[in-house]
This record gives C-alpha cells, sequence and structure tokens, in this order.
C-alpha cells in the first residue's frame, strides 16, 4: 500500500509539474523572510545597501551597479512593505556606516502601520530570531525552489488557489484586495526580474495593473473609529515618520554614512492615483528638506523618465539594465563619489 | 525545529535510518539522546543546558527519595524536585507576569513601584518537559516506579524528540520500561507511523494553517465590533484550528515515535463529540488531564470529600491548568470557566441521577452540541490577546454587534463550514472507537487514496510552516 501511496503522490506531483511549466511558472526562489535574513546578515560595514519597497528589487540591477559604483550591492528592498523599520535597523546598527539607496514611494513609506509596516516588522524580527533550524530549512528550500517550479509560495499553494475561487463577498464585507500572482524571478541576491509573459502586453499585464489600483488605495477609515479622531491621528503619524526619518537619517551620517532616496519610474493609472494621493511638494519634497538627503526623481530626468513599466509599476528585466547604467551618474554626483 | 519543516525531514530520515542500522540497543539510545539534544538545541543551543540540568537535578532527586528513610525525608526530596522545577517554570514563564501583577497590587496600596522588565526568552516546551520530569519524582515518591539507574535512559524519557516540546506529556513511569529492551522492527508499525505522521501533518499543515487560521487570526485581531456571524466563524474557526494544530502534532509525535520502535499514548480522543465537560477532558489534552488529576486532583481530595469541597477541588484544578497554559489572566479565566462548567455539570449529575431518557441519541446530540458551544465560548478567551478583546468578540457573538462590521470573505466561512462540519461528523462517528480500529474497517483502496490526497495537500502547502500554538507554553 505504501507503495501505491508514494506512487501516486510522485505521480501527481510530476503532473502538477508539468502543468505549471506548460502556463508559464519556471523554477525560481521565493523570497521569504528567510532570503531577506540572509541577505541582510551579508551587510558589511561600509556595504552599498538598497533598501525600499518591490521598485528597487526589480529597476535596479546589481551588476551595473557595481560596475558604476564600485561596489557590489546588498539587496534589502521588500515588496510591499514600508522602508522605514529597514531603515531605522541600519541607522541604529552601530557597525554600519556605509551607503543606503533608499526607495520612496510616499504612499507605503507614510504608512502608519498595517500590512505595509508588518512585512518590513517580520521580516527584522526573522534576521534578529532566525534558528538553527529554519536557516537549515531555508538553505534545503532553496535547492528545491531552483529545481521545482510549482514552488511558488505567492501563487501556487493550496491557499492562493482557492483564493481564485470566483466566490462572491457579501456586499458590505471588508475584504482585504488581492495581491499580484506571480510574475518575477528571485535569485540568491534578491534580483528580481519581471517575466517576459508580464513584460508582454495581455490578460496577466493588465490583471496586475487593475490589482495595484485598489492595493495603492487607502483603506477607508474603520468604521469603529471617529473621523475627526483617525484624520489627526493619521496626521501624527505621518508627522512623526517624518521626524523619525530624519533621526534615523542623522545618526547614519554621525557614523560617516551615506544616503540617496529615489524615486523609481511608474506609469498609467497608477501614477495618476499616486500623485494624486501623495503630491510631490507635500511628500517628497518634504522629506528631502527635513532630512537634507540628496534625492534623484525619475521625472526629473529626461533620460530616466523615458522608461514605461509594463504594468505601471516596475520595470521589465531588460530596461532595468539600462534604467541602472542611467541611474548610476545621478547616484554618483547625489553620493559625492 | 518544526515537524513540519524540510529540517525535520532531513532530520528524521537520518536519524530513522542511522537508528535501524545500529545493532547495539546502547549506541541506538545514544543516538536518540544525541538527536533530541540537536533537534531542542535547533531552536536555541544554550537552552539544551538547562533542560540538561533540570533532568539531571531529577534523577539525582528521584535516587534520594528513594534512598531516603521515613516519610518526612522523602517528602523532603521531593519537594525539593517540585520546587526546583516550579522554580524554573515560574521564572522563564512567569517571571513577568508575576511583576507585572505586583506592581499592579503596590499600585493598589498607592505604592508607585516601577519593576523591571525582564528580557526573559521563553525556552521552547519548558512547560511540558518539566510535567516529563517531574513526573518522575512524584511517581517514585508515590511508589509507583522504582528510579532507573541509568541517567542516560532518564535524560532520553525526558528529551525522547517525538514528545519534547509540545507533548504528549509522557510520564518517565510509561517511557522507561521500554528503554530497558530494544523494540524490534516491524514493517506494519512503522508505515502505520508514517501513516499517523501524514495525518498529523495534514491536519496541522492544511487544516489548521491554511483553511482556518487565517479566518480566526483576522476576527481575533480586528479592532472594531463584528457583526454575529462573522464572530462565530472566527470562535469556530480558532476552535477547529486549535485543535487541528495540537491534535496534528500530537499525532506525528506518536507516528515519529512508532517509526522508531516507542508506544505514545493517545492525547486526543474526537473531543469534539464530548457529551458533557468531564467527557470533553476525557478527551482533550488527555496526557495534560490524568496529570493534574493524578498529581492534583487526586491528593486534593477528588470527588470523595463532599460537594462543596469537590467543586473547590475541580475550580483550583482547572485555575492552575488554565495557568499552565500562558503567563496571563485570559488563560485563568480560561481554566476557571471549565471548572465552572465541570461543577455545573457534577451537580446537575448529583441533582437529575441517571436517566434512561439522557441515553436516548437525540439527546446525546443536544447535549454534545451544548458542550461544544460551551467549549467555544471558553476558547474566546484563551485565544484573545486580552479581556478586551474577548469582551468584543462576545458581545458580538451574542447580538451586541447588531451594526457591526462584516470582514470575512464567503470563501473563508464556506472553508470553515465545510471543515467543522466533516470534524464534528468525524468525531461523532469515531467517538467510540480508536483512530486504528476506524482505519482496519475501512477498504484498503479507501486507506490509499485519503493517505495519497493528504500527503498531496501537505507537499500543495508547500513551505508554509507556522508554529505550533502550544509551542508557546
Amino acid at each position: 500500500m505504501t507503495v501505491i501511496v508514494v506512487l501516486i503522490v510522485m505521480a501527481a506531483a510530476g503532473a502538477w509539474e508539468l502543468y505549471v511549466r506548460s502556463i508559464g511558472y519556471a523554477p525560481t526562489l521565493n523570497d521569504t523572510e528567510d532570503l531577506w535574513t540572509q541577505t541582510r546578515r551579508a551587510v558589511q560595514p561600509e556595504s552599498l545597501v538598497i533598501v525600499g519597497d518591490s521598485r528597487p528589487l526589480f529597476d535596479l540591477d546589481l551588476d551595473e551597479l557595481e560596475k558604476g559604483l564600485g561596489k557590489r550591492p546588498v539587496q534589502l528592498a521588500l515588496p510591499g512593505s514600508c522602508a522605514y523599520p529597514v531603515l531605522a535597523d541600519l541607522a541604529n546598527d552601530e557597525r554600519f556606516h556605509g551607503t543606503i539607496i533608499c526607495s520612496i514611494v510616499p504612499g507605503m513609506f507614510f504608512a502608519p502601520g498595517g500590512p505595509l509596516l508588518e512585512t518590513s516588522e517580520k521580516a527584522l524580527s526573522r534576521y534578529r530570531k532566525q534558528t538553527l533550524a529554519q536557516r537549515a530549512s531555508h538553505h534545503i528550500g532553496m535547492f528545491l525552489e531552483e529545481h521545482v517550479a510549482f514552488l511558488k509560495q505567492e501563487d501556487l499553494t493550496l491557499e492562493r488557489l482557492l483564493m481564485r475561487l470566483p466566490i462572491p463577498n457579501r456586499p458590505n464585507a471588508q475584504v482585504p484586495p488581492t495581491f499580484p500572482p506571480y510574475f518575477q524571478t528571485v535569485d540568491r541576491e534578491r534580483r528580481a526580474r519581471m517575466t517576459e509573459k508580464c513584460a508582454q502586453p495581455g490578460e496577466l499585464q493588465t490583471r496586475i495593473q487593475q490589482i495595484w489600483l485598489p492595493l495603492f488605495t487607502p483603506p477607508p477609515p474603520p468604521s469603529y473609529v471617529p473621523i475627526e479622531v483617525f484624520g489627526p491621528n493619521m496626521g501624527k503619524a505621518v508627522e512623526a515618520r517624518f521626524q523619525d526619518t530624519a533621526k534615523a537619517v542623522d545618526k547614519l551620517r554621525a557614523r560617516g554614512g551615506k544616503i540617496v532616496f529615489v524615486r523609481f519610474p511608474h506609469n498609467g493609472e497608477l501614477k495618476a492615483l499616486e500623485d494624486r494621493l501623495n503630491p510631490r511638494a507635500r511628500d517628497w519634497e518634504r522629506l528631502l528638506n527635513d532630512t537634507k538627503v540628496p534625492g534623484i526623481y525619475y521625472e526629473d530626468h529626461p533620460e530616466l523618465a523615458s522608461f514605461t513599466c509594463p504594468e505601471w509599476s516596475h520595470l521589465s528585466a531588460g530596461d532595468s539594465v539600462e534604467f541602472t547604467k542611467r541611474l548610476v551618474p545621478h547616484l554618483r554626483t547625489a553620493l559625492q563619489l | 525545529m518544526l515537524f513540519n519543516s524540510l529540517t525535520f525531514v532531513v532530520f528524521f530520515a537520518v536519524v530513522v535510518t542511522a537508528y535501524w542500522s545500529m545493532r547495539s540497543w546502547t549506541a541506538r539510545k545514544n543516538l536518540l539522546v544525541t538527536a533530541s539534544y540537536v533537534f531542542y538545541g535547533a531552536w536555541n543551543p544554550p537552552f539544551a543546558a538547562l533542560l540538561f540540568f533540570t533532568t539531571a537535578m531529577d534523577f539525582w532527586l528521584g535516587a534520594r527519595i528513594a534512598k531516603a528513610r521515613g516519610r518526612h525525608s522523602r517528602r523532603v526530596w521531593l519537594v525539593a524536585s517540585v520546587a526546583m522545577n516550579l522554580s524554573m517554570l515560574g521564572f522563564f514563564k512567569y517571571g513577568n507576569f508575576l511583576l507585572e501583577n505586583f506592581k499592579w497590587l503596590m499600585a493598589q496600596i498607592g505604592v508607585a513601584y516601577q519593576p523591571p522588565h525582564l528580557d526573559i526568552l521563553l525556552p521552547v516546551g519548558i512547560s511540558f518537559y518539566t510535567f516529563h520530569s517531574l513526573s518522575y519524582t512524584l511517581d517514585v515518591y508515590r511508589g509507583v516506579m522504582s528510579p532507573t539507574k541509568s541517567l542516560r535512559d532518564f535524560v532520553l524519557a525526558v528529551s525522547f524528540f517525538p514528545q519534547l516540546v509540545a507533548g504528549p506529556i509522557v510520564r518517565a513511569g510509561d517511557f522507561l520500561p521500554q528503554l530497558l529492551a530494544p523494540p524490534k522492527p516491524q514493517t506494519g508499525r512503522f508505515l502505520w507511523g508514517l501513516a499517523l505522521m501524514t495525518l498529523g501533518l495534514f491536519e496541522k499543515v492544511v487544516l489548521a494553517d491554511t483553511l482556518l487560521a487565517g479566518s480566526a487570526d483576522r476576527v481575533f485581531g480586528y479592532g472594531g465590533p463584528l457583526i454575529a456571524l462573522d464572530s462565530w466563524m472566527g470562535v469556530i474557526a480558532f476552535a477547529g484550528q486549535i485543535f487541528f494544530d495540537f491534535a496534528g502534532y500530537s499525532t506525528c509525535a506518536i507516528g515519529a515515535a512508532l517509526c522508531l520502535g516507542f508506544h505514545l499514548k493517545d492525547n486526543f480522543r474526537f473531543p469534539y463529540a464530548a457529551i458533557g465537560f468531564s467527557d470533553f477532558w476525557r478527551r482533550w489534552h488527555i496526557s495534560l488531564s490524568t496529570f493534574l488529576r493524578d498529581y492534583l486532583y487526586f491528593p486534593l481530595g477528588g470527588n470523595r470529600v463532599g460537594w462543596a469541597r469537590a467543586a473547590i477541588n475541580l475550580v483550583i484544578v482547572m485555575f492552575l491548568g488554565g495557568l499552565w497554559h500562558g503567563a496571563a489572566w485570559t488563560f485563568v479565566v480560561w481554566g476557571l470557566l471549565h471548572g465552572f462548567y465541570l461543577v455545573i455539570e457534577h451537580t446537575l449529575r448529583a441533582l437529575i441521577g441517571e436517566k434512561a431518557w439522557a441515553d436516548a441519541f437525540a439527546v446525546k446530540i443536544l447535549l454534545g452540541l451544548v458542550t461544544y458551544a460551551a467549549v467555544c465560548v471558553a476558547w474566546v478567551f484563551f485565544r484573545a490577546s486580552d479581556f478586551t478583546v474577548a469582551t468584543r468578540i462576545l458581545r458580538g457573538m451574542f447580538g451586541g454587534h447588531a451594526h457591526g462590521d462584516a470582514i470575512l470573505a464567503t470563501r473563508e466561512m464556506l472553508q470553515i463550514g465545510i471543515v467543522t462540519f466533516f470534524m464534528i461528523l468525524a468525531h461523532w462517528s469515531l467517538r467510540e472507537i480508536s483512530l486504528e480500529q476506524a482505519v482496519e474497517r475501512l477498504p484498503r483502496w479507501v486507506v490509499t487514496a485519503v493517505w495519497a490526497v493528504m500527503a498531496c495537500a501537505i507537499i500543495l502547502n508547500q513551505g508554509n510552516s507556522n508554529a505550533f500554538i502550544y509551542f508557546q507554553f
């Protein structure tokens, strides 16, 4: 009986593997907290570190940055996250006096709480508390993920498959927005590359575009907090983030560290939404002014503004190399290299 | 090391292969001790030293108890063992809780005392291995067993990796005799062990983590009022999650032990088919309830001391049972609520006596559902992070938030409903028999298909490795 069970399981797993490969999946790493932790451990006192959201993860080519800046960067940007906790962690790390390239998406960077902040905090918590067993599992997992296509935690787990069922919700139900499906590969250095399927116009690209809009739209105020309390509280939280960021930058600089803020390309309806929710003068300009950190806003430079993000938020793998090449001189100037 | 991790798959394969390849029983036992300490040290190596220290102390104290002449000196050595074990537990698990409560008490009499926050890391499974170890000195004291002469055997009894961190609470008296002679390799027993491990992982990874945990977390983590449907769904989801999580771990532990030739007693016996709360505690976390019964309830006098005293005994036992689960008053209330349920049940039984109508199927079903509902109400305190959350959920469940929010997706409610329906159906179908008997009655092709489906579902969940809830205890 056991032999039959093993054969059935192997046949089912093999069939599933063939099926997912036939619909465009390929083996790649899952961008887990353990992979992030492994990368965080690679930070040396003088490292060049990238922090932020998913945009620098897709848009920056590590080889080009190494060529242009003379150091292999460490990729610590986290998709769907607020970059502040990671920035503060590096600023509080007395060992570290290197250089930070920090992506700013104001709607994410100034998030007062919730999942965006939790993503960063969970990764940091794993970095601080990772056990030997978790470390070992991560290394075994990476080996498997590099060979098996169906090991996609963000897309092909039973939970994710169930979420795809077209079951309508109650009209008044406050259900969280959907997350985008698989559209990138990730390597051991956490260099993400958009898949060709997503880079080309098609159903996947359109679906992801439409997923960004509700994801980037702030949720309505909770029904149980009066609006006259909620509004000022949010204001205070954003104000505190400006002040805390300035303090973190000061700490880093006091040890000889350097930092540059970067606004990466985005377009289409997503850009219109971001510009409306977070006007440049209100958030970006004030951040530069309060922190005295040099900033690179892609729109200010024609050679950076000429790229188009296929799904409105990230560059294709090919464009990311060229974009990085063109960004390097601006980084050198901003960081006085 | 979690059972639901890739590290454990490799670790277990290596240990089992090496174990059955060895001829010497001594070498096999040495291997298991080493493997158990590697298993435990993979979380936090220094705590393995603490585990060894308490084990070695109880080994020595057990020998002192056995050698002591006179009841008084025996008792002194036992008190030393109990004090040592409970002080370890008290420091690591209840240190900050006690300080916070002391601060509150001081504030009530006008003293502004600010205790230092002790940055104490809780050793994983300390509540379990403390009880494993303590059962030894208690049983030696009671004359139930003779002390072992082998420190290595006792170390293995306490630290045997399948049951080390989240139970079942295996008494030294049940485990040490199994170390006297090597188990014979039996293919059937080994395969049954593997099947149990698959079932346990399926319960944990698929049913608890994938189908129920998300909904329970969202309901208990929501900051506002919820309507009755969502409140009940969240609580029912947690009732299923905690069962599948903990019973899943126990089933894995029993299966892993069986693969190595050891028998661990059942820790769950289809508890959601319980009729009444005494029945529930005969079916839920059996190793803890029997531990508390034998070492606390009976010594207090049990139910042979009159109604009032027996009621107090029940409440004391359940109070401590609640506190054993966690250093928070919510756990205490959970325990007290169960104590209260038991007192009511005992009182009603005394008043009503044995009646023929109570054996009618419909009455049993009704009483079973009442038991399940009451257990669910108690779970609110177990799961809630504080009393504000517990009160909010309870108000929602009983219609206090008619205009509250709805936060669960239809899919989530369907998952909860389907899993709960089949869980309760399975518990009622199997309430009078063991899992092994149930499987024996099924055609082989059904068992093969179910086993394969469970294994496929586990693989489909890939790397979804939440820690077991009971690790924190």
